[in-house]
């Protein structure tokens, strides 16, 4: 008890103290990224966009992400501390489409316009909640799994067995790559899925999950997982067997040490999304934003299919 | 030194902390004997032995060892003296095997400092071979039985060049026919010309294998006999003669009607067909030796271990007791032998432990009522005289005799009228020894029942009205106080008549 | 007379509180945004999830415990108490649903500790891995979104001015509090904790009272679920990793012993909230999750340093480990 009241009048009399200093801190334009995980190169490579054109602009950029990318509740964590901060703008890639949308709302009402990056917010939940998202910045993944999906098929011919590495269920850019990816080889009546399982985009479980899946079904002749990350597993796990060099891989996100296995024969495709380009956007239109300037509600970021070739001649 | 005493200790003392263990003891060994060691329980065996082996410095006095003057610092320097030491809990590493155990720490390596599995094997072959064992040395220790791992101990400390041997307790978890084979052993080594110190009470063993005997009595030595040269009464008026100095209070009321009675009470391995009353303002002792049973009566009696057959009456009325709960219901009250493991819980407060067993009814709707508990608690506190700066202060803090008193009180606050106390008095200083036995008066003068358990002879004597003795789980004797004497209860411990 | 034993003791209370105090005093300093109405409101709603399942813990720590089950708790009472609402279900017998859910993983992981007589550490790490895998099984991986108004109030609205989390928090502390100080089954928790064999020597019915209290553990796991599915108006089979972890740290920093025996809830809500400042302030001064992992990580070494060496003053012959 007498503990309490001891911490109670603590806190009353750091309030007041509060009240009597500056609160009004002049300060330049914030601009607040919230990736997904900075484990992936993909968003280190988003992270130094954002930095090159914040540095151009002369404004300050905060770069926060929660250590995974499954952990939903961290990210709005950091969403509600940035509010508190009082940033001038928030980009965002949220680690859960519909999970987000709470706090967006938040931002919303503390009047900090919010850019979305990478991953769509969804729009049923964001109408549901009367939240509003400014833009969107990225690739049609859509079409990058199309896009996969054809190299896939002319890779073998029109037919064979295909195994798929998913991301995390719920999230918007692996269901679009997905589906994508299933209207391109639907075309092709001799091509068969025979596993398509999730390893929540990350590598170990990339590895692991495939080796499985190899053990099931060894006449597996190809494999789109939907990033690179995974896809690297996969690599790995094949480089172990006697299928080395055999199996036709595809990754997603192009990030360098996929560039280097296509390279080397190890992957054979990719399909880049140009984060660098995403975080480069994604700061420049915030602060159009900031500035009260009015920005389109979708801005596309080009996608293209790097393979061996592409590769050699650039 | 005459030539063939091999070792010799002479005044050796030893105290701890408030205890004055061993008394200008002397002790002496000769080549190839077979020597025992006789006494009650804290009697000072354990304490002269551990000081041999080095788990004990002693306080003063002199240790001889082949002539020489040696000062025995740590059990490493003892084994290298030649003296090897077996316990009654044996020191194996139950997943290696026998030939592994025996060279524990001093394997043989061969050149690329692997462990020489081969020598390792060889070894421990001749050695057991020497015992004339038959056992597998490649099999892990714990696949064999406590005869068997005991043997692989006595050839452990032959591969150390043990000229010495001392067993503590050999024969207490063995068999007729494992006894016989480890006597069997035990002539072997002699022949061999190894000494054995041989700790044991069980007088017909004693007399079959052993060729001196030294009694120990509260710490000095009694005096040293052929075996050939005595008789079984002779060491046990050696082991239990002593003055009774303390006068005990006791203070006998009337006795009321049986309030206790057990009868053909079976556990298969710990108890053999007990059957005895317990009458209101009575305190019947229960004595005996270690492992005879007793505490194993008190836990049955307690509902903590279950009976396979038998009767109890509590109060004339048959009962089951399956728990400490049923127990306590009941009205019985267990003061445990460790208070401090079993008896307490020293994080708790005082106030806390002594209502422990008793919060049902001292709470409404699952809420213990503060007031009343402290009242109660208080209450026994100043009853009592529990030295304790306050209800709050945790029972960790408290001496032993205070910490007795508040284990007595938990069973006053369930109102008990059937006490089993296990060792009331161990580990506790002289004046609260006396308050707790007026205390012992008072209850029986207000018609309580007392089961005293004690290994201490004069307490038994000076406090029950009746006493039971008991002996490998079963009841051996009983007698009426006045008819008492240390050497009678302790003839039916030892099972010497 | 003040034994100085005593004052030892207490020390050990004033001591989280006086982190508490300087971690609020640090922050205050670096950053203005920290001690605002509204950044306190933040980090006490961010606090509440982690303070719940903290709760819990803490009774079943009390007892010589551990509860390794907590967050795969949270993932399924989570995911079913969705489907039971998205299924038509109503707010109340939804909650109810995924209650009971909790409960019944926590009773299960009582009776496989008490009866079954596993050590906690294997009995709860088999928990974590079953209830996982039921979520991700009933839910097919994917999350379960959408809920009506009403139940995400209990994340979003607010009663005069403060959160319905936070007032849920203090209610759940207080009532705990109350619990663990005046109620039998406090009293028992501690003696099982303090001294097994004794309380049951002294005609306590352990492996009940050890059962009920994994049954509380599950039980306030199923409430944080809810606070966390209202909040992100969506229940995913993956939530709750590593929030045992959390809960932990929220207790040990909190002063209660892992050696059961002793512990308060006042002390596990101060270490609650002490790791929800430190996360909360490192993300208003910009630092990278990285470093906010060192740090949190080191400040749970050093509380458990700093406990451990004002006990070595005490003559305390009773050990236990988790994992015996």
């Amino acid at each position: 008890m007498r503990r309490l009241l001891a911490l109670s009048l603590m806190l009353v009399s750091i309030f007041f103290l509060e009240h009597c200093r500056r609160t009004e801190v002049v300060s330049k334009p914030t601009i607040a990224v919230v990736m997904k995980t900075l484990n992936n190169p993909f968003f280190i490579d988003m992270q130094e966009g954002a930095e090159a054109e914040a540095k151009a602009l002369g404004v300050d950029l905060i770069v926060q992400a929660a250590e995974r990318e499954v952990d939903v509740e961290k990210q709005m964590q950091i969403v509600e501390n940035l509010i508190q901060r009082k940033v001038s703008a928030i980009c965002i890639a949220p680690s859960g489409s519909k999970e987000i949308v709470p706090a967006i709302l938040k931002a919303n009402v503390a009047k900090i316009p919010v850019l979305a990056i990478d991953t769509r917010v969804d729009r049923n939940a964001l109408a549901e909640a009367g939240a509003t998202v400014l833009t969107f910045i990225g690739s049609d993944n859509k079409d990058g799994g199309r896009i996969a999906g054809e190299y896939i098929a002319s890779r073998l011919g029109g037919k064979g067995n295909v195994a798929i590495l998913e991301g995390i269920p719920g999230h918007e850019t692996g269901d679009a790559r997905l589906s994508g990816f299933h209207e391109a080889l639907d075309r092709y009546k001799e091509i068969r899925i025979v596993a398509s399982q999730t390893a929540n985009w990350e590598r170990d479980q990339g590895f692991n999950v495939f080796r499985n899946i190899l053990q099931a079904h060894p006449e597996v002749r190809a494999v789109f997982a939907c990033n690179d990350m995974m896809a690297l597993g996969a690599v790995e796990a094949i480089s172990s067997t006697r299928k080395k060099n055999k199996l036709i891989v595809v990754g997603f996100d192009a990030v360098k040490d996929s560039r280097a296995a296509i390279l080397n024969g190890e992957m054979h495709a990719s399909i880049a999304q140009h984060p660098e380009e995403m975080g480069r956007l994604a700061v420049e239109y915030a602060y159009k934003a900031i500035n009260g300037q009015s920005i389109p509600p979708e801005i596309p970021v080009r996608i293209e299919l790097i393979t061996r070739e592409t590769l050699v001649t650039k | 030194m005459p030539d063939d005493i091999i070792l010799s200790m002479r005044k050796i003392r030893k105290t701890f902390p408030g205890v004055l263990a061993l008394d200008d003891v002397d002790f002496d060994l000769r080549r190839a004997e077979v020597h025992v060691l006789l006494g009650e329980n804290g009697a000072g065996k354990s304490t002269l032995v551990k000081i041999l082996s080095g788990a004990h410095r002693k306080a003063g006095g002199e240790v001889h060892l082949f002539g020489e003057r040696i000062e025995i610092e740590s059990p490493r320097q003892a084994q290298q003296l030649g003296i090897g030491i077996i316990y009654q809990e044996l020191n194996l590493v139950p997943s290696l095997t026998a030939a592994e155990n025996m060279f524990l720490g001093r394997e043989k390596t061969t050149s690329l400092g692997l462990i020489d599995r081969k020598a390792l094997r060889s070894s421990a072959q001749s050695i057991l071979a020497d015992l004339g064992l038959r056992l597998d040395y490649d099999r892990p220790v714990r696949d064999f039985g406590i005869a068997q791992q005991q043997m692989i101990e006595v050839a452990k400390a032959l591969s150390l060049d043990a000229k010495i041997l001392v067993m503590d307790e050999p024969t207490s978890a063995l068999s007729e026919t494992e006894i016989r084979q480890l006597f069997g052993t035990i002539r072997r080594l002699k022949a061999k010309g190894v000494a054995i110190i041989y700790i044991s009470h069980r007088l017909e063993e004693i007399f079959e294998i052993g060729d001196r005997v030294t009694v120990l009595r509260d710490g000095k030595c009694v005096g040293t006999k052929n075996v050939a040269e005595t008789s079984k009464s002779e060491l046990v008026r050696m082991m239990v003669n002593r003055e009774l100095k303390e006068q005990y209070p006791r203070q006998r009321p009337p006795m009321g009607e049986e309030v206790l009675r057990v009868q053909n009470l079976c556990r298969r391995g710990t108890l053999k067909n007990i059957s005895f009353a317990l009458r209101r303002g009575e305190i019947l002792g229960i004595a005996g030796l270690m492992g005879s049973g007793r505490t194993e009566l008190a836990r049955a009696l307690f509902g903590v271990d279950r009976i396979e057959s038998g009767e109890i009456y509590v109060r004339e009325k048959l009962q089951k007791i399956t728990s400490p709960r049923s127990a306590i219901d009941l009205r019985i009250g267990f003061l445990t032998e460790d208070r401090k493991s079993q008896g307490l819980v020293l994080t708790l407060s005082v106030k806390e432990n002594i209502t422990l067993a008793s919060l049902d009814a001292l709470s409404r709707l699952g809420f213990i009522n503060f007031r009343s508990e402290a009242r109660e608690a208080g209450s026994y506190v100043k009853d009592l005289r529990i030295k304790t700066p306050g209800l709050g202060q945790r029972v960790l803090y408290l001496s032993g005799g205070n910490q007795q008193k508040v284990v007595l009180s938990k069973w006053l606050c369930s109102k008990s009228d059937i006490f089993i106390f296990d060792e009331p008095t161990r580990g506790i200083d002289v004046g609260s020894k006396v308050e707790i036995y007026q205390l012992m008066n008072r209850l029986t003068a207000e018609g309580v029942g007392i089961i005293m358990i004690s290994s201490e002879l004069p307490e038994i004597l000076g406090m029950s009205d009746r006493i039971i003795v008991m002996r490998r789980n079963e009841i051996v004797g009983e007698m009426p106080a006045e008819q008492a004497t240390q050497e009678k209860v302790m003839h039916y411990a030892l099972g010497a008549s | 007379m003040v034994n100085k034993d005593i004052l030892l003791h207490n020390s050990r209370q004033f001591g989280t509180l006086i982190g508490l105090m300087i971690v609020t005093i640090v922050f205050w300093i670096l950053s203005p945004y920290f001690l605002t109405v509204s950044n306190v409101m933040n980090i006490a709603e961010q606090t509440s999830i982690n303070a719940l399942i903290a709760v819990g813990m803490t009774f079943v720590i009390i007892t010589a415990g551990i509860d390794l089950s907590v967050g795969s708790i949270v993932a399924v009472s989570g995911v079913v108490m969705a489907g039971a609402l998205q299924g038509g279900l109503s707010d109340a017998l939804g909650i109810l649903v995924g209650l009971l859910i909790g409960v019944t993983c926590g009773l299960t992981n009582g009776l496989l500790i008490s009866y079954g007589r596993l050590p906690p550490f294997i009995a709860t790490l088999g928990m974590m891995s079953v209830a996982r895998g039921a979520a991700l099984f009933y839910t097919e991986g994917r999350p379960i979104s959408g809920f009506s108004q009403g139940f995400r109030f209990l994340a979003t609205g607010e009663l005069a001015g403060i959160p319905a989390p936070v007032i849920l928090m203090v209610v759940v502390y207080v009532i705990a509090h109350v619990v663990l100080k005046r109620t039998k089954l406090g009293r028992y928790t501690y003696a099982i904790g303090g001294n097994e064999e004794a309380a049951n020597l002294s005609g306590v019915n352990t492996k009940m009272i050890k059962t009920i209290v994994y049954g509380i553990s599950g039980l306030l796991s199923a409430l944080a679920a809810v606070v966390l599915t209202a909040r992100l108006n969506s229940a995913q089979p993956i939530a709750g990793m590593m929030y045992e972890l959390d809960a932990i740290a929220a207790v040990v920093i909190g002063g209660t012993s892992l050696m059961g025996g002793e512990g308060k809830i006042s002390g596990t809500l101060i270490g609650a909230f002490i790791m929800g400042i430190l996360r909360n302030g490192l993300n208003l001064l910009g630092l990278s999750s990285f470093t906010q992992q060192i740090i949190i990580g080191s400040v749970i070494i050093l509380a458990v340093l700093i406990d451990m060496g004002l006990r070595k003053d005490r003559r305390f012959t009773q050990a236990k480990g988790i994992i015996t």
